[in-house]
């Protein structure tokens, strides 16, 4: 594949020019290729700061998510690692107001949102958010507060040439191109793979790649065994791993696609009258999670629990979405705290007898 | 874009404590609905609760709530003449129009029994196309009744038989002191062109249907609703999940062949 030249002029040609509109249509399907040379990427990043808040993983202890406010710190932003925590929390915030309350009343709070770019998303990230627009934008009762942040926001992912660690699995995942743009390392030059309008208005001015070429899907050396698993839900299967799981909540709270959330209302203790409605991210392995009135407690056991959350990962998600709930971003193996590895589970106990 | 989340204040037309901890508001609230489906009423500072409708009327709408906690307190402190703040309606109810021609088993224990008195308003208001119906309905004591006020205009209509768990004593619709199990167990009922609702706590449910079945009724006569914990009432917070389905919306009406034998 060649690399045609293009000055960071013509780069920044459309700085300034209004973003294309944030309900930007798809071009899923289409290919459109951009060629960037490494020596651009930085003034991109720049650019994009410019626009609005810049978000990218920087290593530190771990490998983080964060803003990059300054042009000098986007030297510091991370390519070789896998973020600890998902970008989801850009679109879903651990806990987020739903509305003010008000002498006792609720008030809306909508909040102008400022775009925002977050750059080298791994290819497991950027189909979690694929994921979860299946179920806060269903059309019945789209999500107004989760729309708002979607639209507002860019996915500039990075493709993985190589597996990043011995527990991603997305090579074995049914993985879809789903980002505004993508990076691909050539060497000397990124591809940049454009599948949104709203990734096009801001490489409009790179030069298009010459070559008919796809950037390919990543893959690993660990891979999950695509069966189904309603033949394995008897307790028998997942007695193992559940003696195992202590019920610390890190797989879902780590997790890019685990969704559920809790409403609560924090009042202001000095003016019991006003405060704030959250909806704040929750867990189906919480011991409360389906208690009812009356003290039934449908998933009281936490075997319960385990699978409920591995059954909706690989299956319900499927049964009603046709694509798998996980992408195999391999953190709630690396992070469990017990070790727990369900790909493990699946592939070498779950056999047919 | 339309929030979801938000709720409809409605006006407040009277208030009725049924039983010590249960209270029946009116509210002005002409909305479009089926039975067995219910509203969420949100307490400002303290929270939100699901809550089924519990009558079956163009004009108004009632909602029957029992004090178990912060949120269903604060609804009963609410005052007739005041706001309660509703979202809703959700979920799928029952789907009367196939139940055209047939005569209606209601089985009902304790809070149950208040969506179950909205099919029974509806069937009231379409008396023509129902061939009648029979209701059992359980309570904990006799100050545990429900509808009291009803009870002479149901007796009439319908047959109506309550039964009380313990200490019964004299009490004109009463059979002797037990549960709504034993009443269904020693009843004389031929499954033939009767379908079944059954509102109450799990218990009763997992006792009543093998009674049911061994009577001779179909999986596809009985139709059940699912209480879950629900916080979004619109498939998205997760609580719900029975296994691969919502109660909030693919329920919490359910026919007994759709979710029979799942354990979670
Ligand atoms: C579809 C549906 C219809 C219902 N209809 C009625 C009705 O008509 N009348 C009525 O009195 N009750 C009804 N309930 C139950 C009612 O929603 C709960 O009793 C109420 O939410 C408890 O809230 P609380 O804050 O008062 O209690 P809390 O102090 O919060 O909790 C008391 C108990 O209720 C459980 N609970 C808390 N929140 C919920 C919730 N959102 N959903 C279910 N359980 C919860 C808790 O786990 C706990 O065991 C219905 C529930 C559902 C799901
Ligand atoms: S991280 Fe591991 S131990 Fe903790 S809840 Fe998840 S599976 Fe269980
Ligand atoms: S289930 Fe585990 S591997 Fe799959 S997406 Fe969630 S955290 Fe990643
Ligand atoms: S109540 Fe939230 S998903 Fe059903």
């Amino acid at each position: 594949m060649s690399v045609s030249p293009c000055s960071a002029q013509s780069l920044l040609a459309h700085e300034g020019k209004p973003l294309n509109s944030v309900m930007a249509s798809d071009r899923r399907g289409e290919r459109l290729g951009k060629i960037l040379r490494k020596d651009q990427l930085k003034p991109l990043f720049q650019a994009l700061q410019r626009k609005g808040s810049l978000y990218a993983p920087v290593k530190t202890d771990m490998v983080r998510f964060q803003e990059i406010t300054t042009p000098e710190d986007v030297d510091a932003i991370d390519f070789s690692g896998h973020a600890f925590f998902p970008p989801k929390k850009y679109l879903l915030p651990n806990e987020e107001e739903l509305f003010a309350i008000r002498e006792g009343e609720l008030r809306e709070t909508v909040a102008e949102l400022d775009q925002q770019f977050i750059v080298n998303v791994r290819m497991c990230d950027l189909n979690a958010v694929g994921i979860l627009d299946n179920l806060y934008l269903d059309p019945e009762y789209p999500d107004p507060y989760y729309r708002a942040k979607r639209d507002a926001t860019t996915f500039i992912g990075l493709n993985c040439v190589h597996e990043l660690d011995e527990y991603c699995f997305c090579g074995s995942m049914d993985l879809q191109r789903e980002y505004d743009l993508l990076l691909h390392d050539l060497g000397e030059a990124y591809y940049v793979d454009v599948r949104s309008d709203k990734g096009m208005a801001l490489v409009e001015g790179l030069p298009d790649a010459e070559d008919d070429f796809t950037p390919p899907l990543p893959r690993t050396s660990k891979v999950l065994d695509p069966k189904g698993l309603w033949p394995f839900y008897a307790d028998k299967w997942w007695a193992g791993d559940n003696e195992l799981c202590v019920g610390c909540q890190r797989c879902t709270t780590l997790c890019p696609t685990c969704f559920c959330f809790d409403v609560k209302d924090d009042l202001d203790l000095d003016d019991l009258s006003s405060g704030k409605r959250l909806r704040v991210i929750d867990s189906c392995h919480s011991p409360d999670f389906t208690r009812v009135a009356g003290g039934h407690d449908f998933r009281a056991s936490r075997l319960q629990r385990y699978r409920h959350r591995v059954m909706h990962k690989l299956q319900y998600y499927k049964d009603e979405f046709k694509r798998s709930m996980c992408t195999g971003c391999g953190r709630c193996i690396r992070y469990c705290h017990s070790k727990i590895d369900f790909v493990k589970t699946i592939n070498e106990e779950f056999v047919h007898e | 874009m339309n929030n979801y989340l938000k709720h409809t204040p409605v006006k407040i037309l009277s208030k009725t404590w049924e039983s010590p901890d249960t209270v029946t508001f009116k509210v002005d609230w002409q909305v479009q609905h089926d039975p067995g489906q219910f509203v969420n009423i949100s307490i400002p500072g303290k929270g939100e609760s699901p809550i089924s409708f519990c009558s079956w009327n163009p004009d108004y709408c009632e909602f029957n709530v029992r004090v178990v906690g912060n949120v269903t307190e604060a609804i009963s402190e609410l005052e007739p003449g005041g706001t309660m703040h509703v979202r809703g309606p959700y979920g799928r109810g029952y789907p009367m129009r196939c139940f055209k021609g047939n005569h209606l088993l209601f089985i009902g224990g304790g809070c149950g029994v208040a969506p179950l008195k909205g099919i029974i308003e509806y069937v009231q208001h379409h008396r023509e196309d129902f061939e009648g119906a029979d209701l059992y309905f359980g309570y904990r004591s006799r100050d545990d009744i429900l509808f009291k006020h009803l009870l002479d205009a149901w007796k009439s209509e319908f047959f109506l038989h309550v039964t009380i768990d313990r200490d019964a004593g004299e009490f004109q619709y009463s059979c002797p002191t037990g549960f709504v199990t034993e009443a269904i167990k020693h009843a004389q009922i031929d499954p033939n062109g009767k379908i079944v609702f059954l509102c109450g706590p799990p218990v009763m449910m997992d006792k009543t249907i093998p009674l049911l079945l061994e009577k001779g009724f179909h999986e596809d006569q009985l139709w059940v609703s699912a209480e879950r914990h629900m916080k979004c009432c619109t498939g998205k917070c997760g609580h719900c999940m029975i296994n691969g389905k919502y109660a909030c919306k693919d329920g919490p009406v359910f026919r007994y062949d759709e979710i029979k034998g799942v354990t979670e």
